[in-house]
């Protein structure tokens, strides 16, 4: 595969990186982003998550990882407010802040929020519509209506994406037409093109084969460069290799949260160790 | 223990405790799975052949409508008729005329009482000039009447006799089916020599042109000298008048024209028995004159009622299938749900009955509230009319649309909706722009199947619908869905127990049944076929 996205520049950089990148980053300080503060949340009477402190530093990736059913997926939501789309749902205690403010307070409008956080899902979603009706949607509905600020924009994201040579022939063609692995990366570039600052991912490798995925994991590495993301995932490669700091859940509990290296070199906590090194889960 | 005899063991102890083989029970030597294929096999079946019956039956006995309107097209032609209407064309026209003369005076009278005041006797006086005028021209086609009532016996006649002879033929038919071959033998039929009989009729045309020219020349003398009225807006009404008049006496020629090359002889080709009935715009039976069966009137009746049905539907249905599907709280969806598709339980009859009593006499009187009287049509007199029925056949629609509407919307996957929300989009622009354009296909069609539903519905439009049996005045802009019509299912409800079966008008209420069954037949194909590709898109 012979294109000059940037991706695709440093294609053997994504398996050997992470691990050995991480310690830099410690090095030095890095300014925190999203503060999660005491944060209990309720679907209904069920309690999802328990007092959960987290500081998610500003342009690094950091993982969510544990047991299915401990509360990743909620705390991702929570983050950029799509569980307010769950009839029942509250946050009854705690608070969270972007850039020191609390997106949940009486002035934040959760749609300018989600404009700032975008979100990729399990799932691949592509709109039934074309490659371009696809990236332009977040525009679209902002109210842009230059072509040439569009067009741009469509180009700029796809190369984002790593997808703009495999589909820059295909523009107009359905979403839908693409394989998993596209499809994924097109949600991304779909994402990236509303240019948020926060890019939330649920899991989005899991119905991908090992090649998609380690083109979705090589693009996470460019990203960071300019976003803050944050990915849920069950793998713990995938943690190992995309990952500068990891964040251990466990029934709705932030057990440990830490650079990525020590959770899995040498977790402080018992329950982190024992999940790590696959004794439960 | 050695490991030959454990390996031994083990194949016993499987070969006691797997067992696979059961006596079935059986029924009449089947077994109870293969009862109960055939038993919803067996009712699959049954459906299947009612409908190819239905569709057999109604071919059967609409198709040799066919023939029997070619003939009675014939014997309109032999019999003279045809030619006789060219002439009565004429005097209709004429008359038409006389009716517009009388409306310019209508308003003159108002003229001179609201706007100028005087007194309702003074006005007449005023006008008297103008009686004088129109009643000349009222008289200006004595003569051709005259002429044209004698030949209109002359034809009726013939034809009268030809019918009896008819009658008489099919009575003798009978008799000797029934063995009785003196008795048969007796029936007398006097054969009717079409082309003499109406050369009698046809001789009369130098005397018609005659006539024909003296009344050409009195128009155009009246037309010359109008009576002076005024207001200069009746004065362009009665250079209206004139116009018309103008072109009405131009049209003389080609009348006589077409009256000399006219030729009983000339055989009616299937095709016109065809094309009469699907294009002819008159629906006329048990006439002394001529019977028409034209299904013009009718479709077009179906037609605007089915609009204006599907104007308050659509909306309404597809409107609250998003409301409930997308935006109404729980609570509300189990309150809206069962209400609408409560209605589709109600009776057509009764909704006609409340159609009759409450809705329309309401539309009518709403209709003479002066700040509505901006709409087209309003006021209106009756109070049963295509609006009313329209109205009632929307409501019936409604169910339909809804919930087939809220079905396809609720199929569109809720990641769609969830990466639009994260992408920044309100509830409103999600609506419009993802769930909508995702669903649209199941829409239309569940537009296409209320469209069914409406224009297969029968009581309402029988009771609302005015049952006027014309073609509604479309120039009349949106003010036509105030006017009474007559529609497909309601012609067949009200003729078909009055008919003698196996006549003409049986045979073409049948022909209606069929293009009734072929519109639905083709709304649902495409309504079908519009689901299965969405739903290949979406699924
Ligand atoms: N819509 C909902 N209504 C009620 N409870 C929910 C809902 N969604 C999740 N939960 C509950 O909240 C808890 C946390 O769920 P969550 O989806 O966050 O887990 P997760 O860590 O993402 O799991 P997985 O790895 O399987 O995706 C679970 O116990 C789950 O049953
Ligand atoms: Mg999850």
């Amino acid at each position: 595969m012979e294109n000059t996205s940037p991706a695709a520049a440093a294609p053997t950089r994504s398996l050997a990186m992470p691990l050995r990148a991480t310690p830099k980053d410690d090095a030095e300080p890095v300014p925190t982003l999203i503060d999660v503060r005491n944060l209990d949340f309720y679907y209904g009477a069920k309690q999802a998550l328990f007092d959960i402190n987290i500081e998610i530093p500003d342009r690094r990736v950091t993982a969510f990882i544990g047991p299915s059913g401990c509360g990743k997926s909620t705390l991702l939501r929570c983050l950029n407010r799509m569980n307010d789309l769950i009839d029942g749902t509250a946050v009854k205690r705690g608070a969270i802040k972007i850039r020191d403010i609390d997106i949940y307070g009486p002035s934040v409008d959760p749609i300018e929020l989600r404009k700032r956080v975008g979100m990729v899902f399990q799932k691949s979603n592509p709109f039934p519509k074309s490659i371009y009706e696809n990236i332009i949607y977040g525009l679209r509905i902002q109210g842009v209506k230059s072509k040439t600020k569009l067009d741009e924009v469509v180009e700029k994201s796809l190369r984002g994406a790593a997808l703009w040579d495999e589909v820059k022939d295909r523009l107009h063609e359905s979403g839908l037409g693409l394989s998993g692995g596209q499809q994924q990366r097109l949600c991304i570039a779909r994402t990236i093109a509303v240019e948020p600052e926060v890019i939330l991912m649920d899991e989005p490798c899991s119905a991908l084969d090992p090649i998609a995925t380690a083109k979705v994991e090589e693009l996470i590495h460019e990203l960071k460069k300019q976003f803050t993301i944050i990915i849920v995932t069950h793998s713990m490669q995938q943690a190992a290799r995309c990952s500068d700091r990891t964040a251990f859940f466990y029934m709705g509990k932030l057990i440990e949260f830490d650079a990525t290296h020590n959770i899995f070199m040498n977790p402080k906590n018992p329950q982190t160790e024992a999940y790590v090194s696959g004794r439960f889960g | 223990m050695p490991p030959e005899s454990t390996e031994t063991s083990v194949v016993d102890s499987t070969a006691t405790s797997f067992r696979i083989q059961k006596e079935r029970t059986q029924f009449l030597g089947l077994t109870w799975d293969e009862c109960i294929q055939w038993f919803f096999g067996g009712n699959a079946l049954v459906a299947v052949i009612i409908l190819g019956l239905i569709t057999f039956f109604l071919f059967r006995e609409g198709s040799s409508f066919f023939g029997q309107n070619r003939d009675n097209i014939t014997i309109y032609r032999l019999a003279g008729l045809e030619y006789v209407d060219l002439g009565r064309q004429q005097e209709k026209d004429h008359a038409a005329l006389s009716r517009y003369l009388a409306d310019v005076r209508l308003r003159t009278h108002q003229y001179y009482t609201v706007q100028v005041g005087l007194p309702a006797k003074e006005a007449s006086a005023r006008l008297k000039e103008f009686d004088l005028y129109a009643e000349r021209f009222a008289r200006a086609s004595a003569s051709i009447r005259e002429q044209l009532s004698e030949l209109s016996e002359l034809a009726t006649d013939i034809k009268a006799r030809h019918l009896e002879n008819q009658n008489l033929a099919e009575k003798r038919r009978q008799l000797l089916a029934a063995g009785k071959k003196d008795e048969a033998a007796a029936v007398e039929i006097l054969p009717i020599d079409f082309p003499v009989e109406v050369a009698v009729i046809t001789s009369t045309l130098p005397a018609y042109a005659e006539a024909s020219a003296s009344f050409s020349k009195s128009l155009e003398e009246l037309v010359a000298a109008p009576p002076a009225l005024p207001d200069p807006e009746l004065s362009a009404r009665l250079g209206r008048f004139q116009e018309l008049t103008r072109a009405f006496i131009a049209s003389f020629p080609e009348t006589l024209a077409s009256m000399q090359s006219w030729d009983a002889t000339v055989p009616v080709p299937l095709s016109q028995s065809f094309s009469a009935f699907i294009f002819g715009r008159q629906w006329l039976t048990a006439s002394f004159w001529q019977d028409w069966y034209g299904a013009m009137p009718l479709i077009a009746g179906s037609m605007l009622v089915s609009l204006i049905a599907l104007v308050l539907a659509v909306p309404l249905g597809v409107g609250a299938a998003i409301y409930v599907n997308q935006l109404a709280s729980p609570v509300e969806q189990r309150v809206i749900k069962p209400a609408i598709e409560f209605i589709s339980a109600i009776p057509s009859v009764v909704l006609g009955f409340f159609g009759i009593a409450v809705l329309g006499e309401f539309l009518r009187i709403a209709s003479g509230w002066s700040f509505l009287s901006w709409v087209p049509g309003f006021p209106f007199a009756e109070r049963l009319n295509a609006l009313t029925a329209g109205c009632l056949l929307g409501l019936i629609a409604v169910p339909t649309i809804f919930t087939l509407a809220e079905d396809a919307i609720n199929n569109v996957p809720r990641a769609f909706k969830e990466a639009s929300y994260a992408l920044g989009a309100s509830r409103l622009q999600t609506i419009i722009r993802i769930i909508v354009p995702a669903s649209l296909s199941g829409i239309v069609s569940a537009i296409l199947l209320g469209l069914g539903r409406v224009i297969g519905e029968t009581m309402v439009v029988l009771l609302c619908a005015g049952n006027r049996i014309a073609i509604p005045d479309f120039t009349a802009g949106l003010g036509v869905v105030t006017q009474p019509v007559h529609t497909m299912t309601g012609i067949i409800a009200q003729e078909m127990g009055e008919v003698e079966p196996g006549g003409i008008h049986y045979r073409a209420l049948f022909v209606v049944g069929l293009l009734l069954f072929f519109i639905a037949l083709i709304l649902n194909y495409f309504a079908q076929k519009i689901v299965r590709k969405y739903k290949v898109s979406i699924g």
